[in-house]
């Protein structure tokens, strides 16, 4: 039983992780309409900066995302307006998921050619001190994770509800024409948008980092589990990703120790495989099914 | 981005250019017999048969597949483990190739539904099952360790001291690649491919069997990797999970298609050319001292290629061979030539459709109540009535488009037997045809490529299905513009485009939704004059029509639905001079006026 809510317990942990690194994901996913293919390879350059920032000026790495974030900011908003502004019109979907693929080659292979590919290890900073919650046990990093990526959530509807910019970003999400008559400028606000999204990968990055190797494949394996979590959580429903998260996280944690810790691929990509050909509208999301036939 | 499609073999200088390029993969490597060139030759070769084997279904179909590189995987594997066996990999290659359309149809089966970016992640969610897989079960595959083939050297085992054979057996494999895809391109299979790429609905109302000819076109695209990924398996040596069913590999598969051209012919041949030897050289000369800039080149080459060149090469060659093509000034329309209308009035036979009790809801709304009618042979009825009404919604049940909730639709097949069809494709088959209200060009195809699609409802050989669009093209006005791209016609000549794709096959139904909303008194005029022509060839027609003015010159009888009931139904005079139609219509105080 003791195993069984370990087991649980680390699935939630995970679950934590995975959410907080496809919240930015989905933003974009939702707003922009664009499958970011690179959002790896934003939480590897994070990474890479928090370890930079953390062992250059001895500082805790949680304290680099003062800077992590706002750099992501500027690679994601530079994202959006000069490889994916120029494309937005194209006929052809094709054309966004290649750019999009190319930068993250590009970003991983120029991480490649900077850092080589060992791996680097950000400080701990005592993040890996286990705390005794009754029978299990969780690190201290993981928990703060879980606490942030709530928090984020929460902060992330709040601005989308309750703000007039949110409100703006909103109106984009549902009709591009209609919001661009209403006189909001539609380019600024995916550009914002963009950045914001990438901005959450930083604060990811940060919090990652001490607790995972940093190398430049790093992200690869993130923007799978991210594609994944946002398409079970229903297309751009922040809500919906933190759930998926915890349902991948759940499942990631289970069929690893039942089933075979080399198969928990398998269970998750044939989970995310079965709900996007049965359920496409998401386990959580509201029907919006611009992307499948009838 | 995908340019016209007519094939570069047209020209001459297509062609020579076609042929240097393949003699110079042949015989550079041969004139210069060096171990490393003839190593990149071959390398070319192979990723250039990749590419073009995935151009069928991620450019001509336009699914962006990120995970052929399962195909090329299983053909790897099927080799590898019989010739352990000791069998040889000629005959293991077809083995691999029978697994490989297992698999591409077994992956690509439930992910059609799936559009864009979906389609792309779904194939790399089962690029991953694939890959976790291999690795899991050792004994079957020797999972993180790889397997080694036996160094059984000469021809049948497709191992050799030299490179001369490899690359001989690669560039054949190229070869047969682009001899597959290229007629496919020429024949019916690409054609409904590429109309099912641009205008999935349309396809099927094309009689576009949309499921089957992807299911065609992704399994030979499977078995031309899965032979490449034999012969490669071979080639090295030595596979491993993570090196064969790689999604590096997938994307660059991909990627050549796309630098090249994607949805030509030849552009993942030249993206190959190009490419390979750019990285292969780096990766030679820098060696690991920069590991990554290869990567590093690709990725940012591909940005580059996206931002700037989006029809890849082949736009460029396109544009050397056909330096003088300027968009045409639109010229004055053509007269239709319609045929003289007969002073006798025309045969009205037997009910040819029957429609009986049509319900459907969307959610609370009752789109259509109990709809019922009929539509005899040689008739033209007229379904008019105001927005929302419901018109479009029968239309939709009648083509199979939408099923409805009750009530049944039968057409009378040339057996003189009344059938019930339940798909688009039903409905083709026997013999009604459709168009759509908002126009559904296939746009990147030129006008007569678009009439073609219809044609090929009833011809299988291309020379056939063209002679039949120009003829329809001509009849319907259509004929100057037969190599403009659809896209670039105005909307009065997209709707007799519309007409034109249905007409090619030859239906005994037409119908016929909103074709002269939007257009000019003369269109209107012509219109009606093609309507007749029509009708006077003998094929039935429902029209839905909001200009007055055709329904009562065109119609035999008018059907009035209103809020998804028929209110009338009579003669063109009868029906307007109802008080409930003009209620429907203008509202209550207008009814007694």
């Amino acid at each position: 039983m003791d195993t069984f809510l370990q087991v649980l317990t680390n699935g939630l942990m995970l679950g934590g992780l995975f959410a907080i690194v496809s919240i930015g994901l989905t933003l974009i996913f939702g707003i922009v309409k664009v499958i970011n293919f690179a959002h790896g390879e934003y939480l590897m350059v994070g990474m890479y900066l928090t370890f930079l920032l953390a062992t250059g000026l001895h500082v805790h790495p949680y304290l680099t995302v003062a800077a992590v974030a706002p750099l992501l900011f500027v690679l994601g908003a530079l994202t959006q307006r000069f490889l994916i502004q120029p494309l937005m019109s194209a006929r052809d979907e094709h054309v966004q998921i290649f750019a999009t693929v190319g930068l993250s080659t590009a970003l991983m292979n120029l991480a490649l050619l900077v850092f080589g590919a060992d791996i680097a290890s950000t400080p701990s900073s005592g993040l890996r001190t286990s705390l005794h919650l009754g029978p299990v046990r969780i690190l201290l990093g993981q928990a703060v994770i879980f606490v942030v990526s709530i928090a984020l959530v929460a902060a992330l509807h709040w601005y989308l509800q309750r703000t007039q910019t949110g409100r703006a970003i909103r109106a984009v999400a549902q009709n591009r024409d209609a919001a661009q008559l209403m006189g909001i400028n539609v380019n600024w606000i995916y550009i914002l948008t963009f950045g914001i999204g990438a901005a959450c990968v930083g604060l990811a990055a940060s919090l990652v980092a001490p607790l995972y190797p940093t190398q430049p494949t790093s992200g690869t394996y993130f923007v799978l589990i991210a594609f994944v979590v946002v398409v079970l959580g229903g297309l751009g429903s922040i809500g919906g990703a933190f759930l998926g998260a915890m349902v991948i996280g759940l499942i990631d944690s289970l069929s690893g120790f039942y089933i075979g810790s080399d198969l928990r691929e398998v269970a998750v990509f044939g989970v995310f495989l079965l709900i996007l050909i049965l359920r496409p509208s998401g386990l959580f999301g509201r029907k919006n099914l611009a992307h499948v036939s009838p | 981005m995908q340019q016209k499609l007519k094939p570069a073999l047209a020209s001459p200088r297509g062609a020579i250019g076609l042929a240097l390029v393949l003699l110079g993969v042949l015989a550079i490597p041969i004139a210069m017999d060096d171990q490393f060139i003839y190593h990149i030759f071959v390398t070319i070769c192979i990723f250039a048969a990749l590419s073009t084997a995935w151009n069928i279904v991620g450019g001509y179909a336009g699914q962006l597949s990120l995970g052929h590189a399962i195909f090329y995987g299983i053909g790897a594997y099927a080799a590898v483990m019989l010739t352990n066996m000791g069998i040889t990999p000629w005959l293991g290659m077809f083995v691999g190739a029978f697994f490989a359309v297992i698999a591409a149809i077994v992956v690509s089966y439930p992910c059609f539904r799936l559009h864009g970016p979906f389609f792309a992640l779904a194939t790399i969610a089962f690029l991953e099952v694939f890959r976790v897989l291999a690795l899991h079960f050792r004994s079957f595959t020797g999972g993180a360790t790889g397997m080694m083939i036996p160094l059984n050297i000469g021809w049948e085992w497709m191992v050799f001291r030299d490179r001369l054979p490899s690359l001989v057996i690669a560039f054949g494999m190229m070869l047969l690649a682009l001899a597959v895809a290229w007629w496919i391109r020429n024949h019916r299979l690409g054609f409904q491919l590429i109309a099912t790429r641009e205008r999935e609905s349309a396809a099927r109302g094309a009689g576009v069997q949309t499921v089957k000819v992807r299911l065609i076109g992704v399994s030979i695209s499977a078995a031309l990797c899965s032979l490449v990924g034999s012969f490669h398996a071979m080639y090295l040596t030595f596979i491993e999970p993570e090196a064969v069913f790689s999604l590096t590999f997938s994307i660059q598969i991909a990627l050549f298609a796309l630098i090249g051209g994607i949805g030509t012919v030849f552009g993942p041949l030249l993206g190959a050319v190009m490419l390979v030897p750019i990285t292969e050289l780096a990766r030679g000369w820098l060696g690991s001292g920069a590991l990554g800039l290869h990567g590093f080149v690709y990725g940012v080459v591909l940005v580059l290629v996206v931002l700037f060149m989006p029809n890849g090469i082949m736009g460029l060659v396109h544009r050397f061979l056909e330096p003088d093509r300027k968009p045409k000034a639109e010229p004055e329309p053509e007269t239709v030539a319609a045929e003289p209308r007969r002073v006798a009035p025309h045969q009205v036979g037997d009910d040819i459709i029957r429609v009986e009790g049509l319900d459907k809801h969307f959610g609370g709304l009752h789109v259509t109540n109990n709809v019922s009618f009929n539509l005899k042979e040689g008739e033209v009825l007229a379904l008019i009535g105001p927005n929302g009404a419901g018109k479009t919604t029968v239309f939709n049940m009648i083509s199979g488009f939408l099923k409805p909730d009750s009530g049944t639709v039968s057409v009378r097949g040339t057996d003189g037997q009344f059938h019930q069809p339940v798909t688009p494709g039903d409905y083709a088959a026997i013999g009604v045809g459709r168009t759509f209200q908002i126009v559904q060009p296939f746009a990147s195809m030129t006008v007569e490529e678009n009439i073609m699609v219809g044609a090929f409802h009833r011809f299988t050989d291309v020379n056939d299905a063209r002679e039949a669009a120009r003829e329809t093209a001509h009849r319907m006005g259509l004929g100057r513009w037969l190599d403009s791209e659809a896209r670039g016609l105005t909307i009065g000549g997209l709707k007799r485009l519309e007409v034109a794709r249905v007409m090619a096959m030859q239906p005994r139904v037409l119908l016929l939704d909103e074709v002269m909303a939007g257009i000019n008194q003369t269109d209107v005029r012509r219109a009606v004059d093609l309507m007749l022509s029509i009708r006077d060839s003998g094929v039935s027609i429902i029209a839905i029509e909001h200009v007055m003015q055709a329904v009562m010159s065109l119609s035999d009888r008018v059907i009035v639905l209103n809020s998804g009931q028929i209110i009338a139904e009579g003669s063109p005079q009868e029906v307007v001079r109802d008080p409930t139609v003009i209620e429907a219509y203008l509202g209550k105080e207008f009814a007694h006026a």
